[in-house]
């Protein structure tokens, strides 16, 4: 057991970190903890620092080669990612491309697509979203009602997404449609890669609770896909879906990151804000602040664990959902702490001096109980597969979704 | 980046699972409050080694590392065996000057156990009851000596928790305030060790009724209600599980992290214990409220556990404190 840099590790770090300062000048940089830089705002400053980062060989660490990845390991992609977030270099604009649509294409596209496809994502030249959930069918999306219907080498669409993070800027996105209603709702699903800029895709920005625009509505009137552009058989889309899936719930729930304001500036904000108080609510806070710190050590620590186990040649199983889980309690109680020492300040969206760093917070960690996988779902997941509870009674599972209940 | 138990470590959790398995049970500890032996007992533990293991070779020890006490604590804890192994933990640190004395905690042959508070009166101390040389802090000095120790009515009779008065008293360390504190921390660790095998074993109890019983035509497991209470059990079980070996690591390789992780392990224990058991019980129904059923077992381990060497809010204090003290770096 150890968590030291290995004589290769250490050597790969300080390569990293000299990359990033020679190209300083080029990236986007965040002050600490303002992880979130508005996506079409700093759109092109995004999409360059993503490139120059491409072009240095720091995106895609563990991609293969031969799809402009490094073919390199898990630890050395942690380590780039550790010293991007020391750097002060905001989330990758590709961020969901990296995460779920690239690793989706490698395990299910065609050659062709992938030789289309990767090498440009991790440049940034194309930015990818993900076209799950539909206002009917988040939690359930197996219950998706976009459809698909084959004519001759094409495919054509009509439906509607939402909550569509990042659509507003994406080039190309992993889309998730009906393409077969009379068999049962998991079969009757096929994966296509979609063009966002085709005739018939709109993207409508939807305002967020905390004001910003990070997702968005997108309407398909009469789109058409070529069937080269089709993800796994069809009929498979399920199972290709949840390649995504897990994938997404190790890139929200992984390696040991904190998943709001890293704890040590909460640290820092008590050294800070203690002091002003009285000596009761002194005690007060230091609960608070004592019980945000056990929680965000335990996630991180319990990150190193399964990134252990990953590092090894483990595959990422079930329990990824509950890095998510915890994480999230954690980060909202690291959030919450943190509102509260800022004092009067607390009422108001931002400190006196412009600091909204605990309050952004706050407002974004009841998005993440949701993305991804509700707290709820995860808990599904969890006790089935992992503590092996029954499922619970479902009536529609096995009837076909076209006579089911709508 | 390592986070694991190595193959050594797994080998020793699982001689020890067998181990106490066939010595120690939650039906010994429920004797043991009608009156019974608290098993393995005292001569069992020193037999096997389990005394000595954190105690130097040339000491008669096994001279290992915190966490491989750790990890077999862990299977002690899951069938309420005791004496506790944090008592042999903590006396090893105390006694790193004194090899002759930390050849009789090895080999048995002194029934040992370290009093918390002033040694003319202390507070309920661990494995009190029955021992036969008290180890305590006297004015900033550490004393060993012979006393008399007074016990009141059990919720837990595996801890052997009494209040010792020292007899004779004899100075081992003059100004050992920082031996004594990193002892508390280690044994602090040790009891979150403990406190990890009771709670996954009160989760594993209450999952494996859920997947039997049945009400109202269905398996209790299947309904949300228990199956998220079920969930939230074991994950608060997996992130201590990571706490107890940050813990015990950085008391073998990193001295500096010791106080944070074992404050943070010792508060994060006090809730998970307690929750698992409260749990355990709640899933199992009236069963689980009878004498016979084990649950209440973990459920009086768990309530006494919480408040021995420090509770939760002192712990979670001392992490802010920490903290805010630049520990997190
Ligand atoms: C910030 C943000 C970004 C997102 N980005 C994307 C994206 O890029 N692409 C994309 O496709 N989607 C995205 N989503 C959508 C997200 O995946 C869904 O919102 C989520 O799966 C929940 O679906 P829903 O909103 O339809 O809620 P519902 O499924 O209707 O859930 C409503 C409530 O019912 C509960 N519930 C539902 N089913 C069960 C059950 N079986 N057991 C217990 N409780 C249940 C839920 O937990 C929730 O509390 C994003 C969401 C957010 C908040």
């Amino acid at each position: 057991m150890d968590f030291d840099d290995t004589p290769d590790e250490a050597a790969y770090r300080a390569a990293v970190r000299t990359l990033l300062e020679e190209h300083a000048a080029e990236l986007l940089h965040v002050a600490p903890g303002g992880e979130a830089v508005d996506a079409r705002t700093h759109e092109a400053g995004l999409r360059r620092t993503q490139r120059v980062l491409a072009e240095a060989g720091l995106v895609g660490i563990t991609w293969p080669r031969e799809h402009g990845g490094q073919g390199g390991t898990l630890v050395q992609q942690a380590i780039v990612t550790q010293e991007l977030a020391r750097a002060g270099v905001p989330t990758l604009i590709n961020h969901i491309g990296l995460g779920m649509c690239g690793p989706t294409v490698i395990a299910h596209g065609s050659d062709d697509q992938k030789r289309r496809y990767l090498a440009r994502l991790l440049r940034a030249d194309d930015v990818w979203c993900q076209l799950f959930s539909e206002p009917a069918s988040g939690s359930d999306l197996a219950a998706l009602r976009t459809t698909a219907v084959r004519d001759g080498d094409e495919w054509v669409v009509n439906g509607q997404k939402v909550w569509t993070t990042l659509a507003h800027v994406a080039d190309l996105g992993i889309l998730l449609t009906r393409t077969d209603p009379d068999r049962p709702k998991h079969a009757g699903l096929t994966m296509f890669v979609v063009d966002m800029h085709a005739p018939g895709v709109t993207v409508r920005p939807l305002r967020q609770m905390v004001g910003s625009a990070g997702f968005n509505e997108v309407f398909f009137d009469e789109v058409r896909i070529p069937d080269e552009e089709r993800l796994g058989e069809p009929g498979e889309g399920w199972r290709v879906a949840i390649t995504t899936l897990m994938n997404e719930r190790v890139t929200i729930g992984g390696a040991g990151s904190d998943l709001g304001v890293p704890v040590e500036r909460l640290a820092a904000l008590a050294r800070e804000r203690l002091p002003h108080l009285d000596a009761e609510r002194q005690v007060l806070a230091r609960q608070a602040v004592g019980r945000a710190v056990v929680a965000s050590l335990a996630a991180r620590y319990t990150g190193y664990r399964r990134f252990t186990v990953l590092s090894q040649g483990g595959l990422p199983g079930p329990e990824a959902s509950a890095g998510k889980l915890a994480g999230t309690a954690a980060a909202k109680l690291v959030a919450d702490a943190g509102v509260r020492l800022l004092g009067d300040d607390a009422v108001y969206a931002a400190t006196a001096d412009g600091d909204a760093t605990w309050q952004r917070s706050q407002g974004y960690l009841p998005g993440l109980a949701i993305a991804g996988g509700t707290d709820q779902v995860l808990r599904n997941i969890l006790g089935e597969r992992v503590l092996g509870l029954p499922p619970e009674p479902r009536s529609d599972k096995d009837a076909p979704f076209a006579g089911g209940r709508r | 980046m390592n986070f694991d138990l190595g193959p050594d470590q797994r080998d020793a959790a699982a001689g020890a699972r067998d181990f106490f398995r066939g010595s120690a049970s939650p039906a010994a500890a429920r004797a043991a409050l009608e009156g019974g032996p608290v098993e393995p007992g005292h001569e069992a533990l020193a037999a096997i080694g389990f005394l000595g293991i954190t105690v130097p070779e040339s000491a008669g020890g096994a001279g290992a590392g915190l966490l491989d006490l750790a990890v077999v604590a862990e299977q002690g804890g899951a069938v309420l065996a005791g004496p506790s192994l944090v008592t042999a933990a903590r006396a090893a640190v105390l006694l790193g000057e004194h090899p002759d004395l930390a050849a009789r905690l090895a080999d048995g042959s002194a029934r040992f156990a370290v009093v918390d508070g002033p040694v003319t009166g202390s507070a309920p101390s661990i494995d009190a009851a029955g021992a036969t040389l008290f180890l305590g802090l006297d004015g900033g000095a550490l004393v060993v000596g012979e006393g008399e120790a007074t016990a009141g009515p059990p919720m837990d009779a595996t801890r052997g928790l009494a209040s010792v008065r020292l007899t004779s008293r004899r100075v081992l360390a003059e100004d050992a305030g920082e031996l004594w504190a990193r002892a508390r921390q280690v044994a602090a660790v040790v009891l979150a060790a403990e406190d990890l095998g009771a709670a996954d074993r009160a989760v594993q109890l209450a999952v494996g009724y859920a997947q039997q019983r049945e009400a109202f035509g269905r398996r209790i497991g299947s309904y949300q209600a228990v199956k998220h209470l079920l969930v939230d059990a074991w994950v608060g079980v997996d992130q201590l599980r990571s706490l107890v070996w940050w813990a015990a690591w950085a008391a073998d390789a990193a001295a500096a992290e010791l106080p944070l992780a074992a404050s943070a392990a010792k508060a994060s224990a006090a809730e998970v214990l307690e929750r698992a058991a409260e749990t355990c019980i709640q899933v199992h129904g009236g069963i689980g409220f009878t004498w016979e059923h084990d649950a209440h077992l973990y459920w009086r381990r768990a309530k006494v556990d919480r408040l021995l060497l420090g509770d939760a809010a002192e712990h979670l204090d001392a992490v802010a404190r920490l903290a805010v003290a630049g520990a997190l770096g």
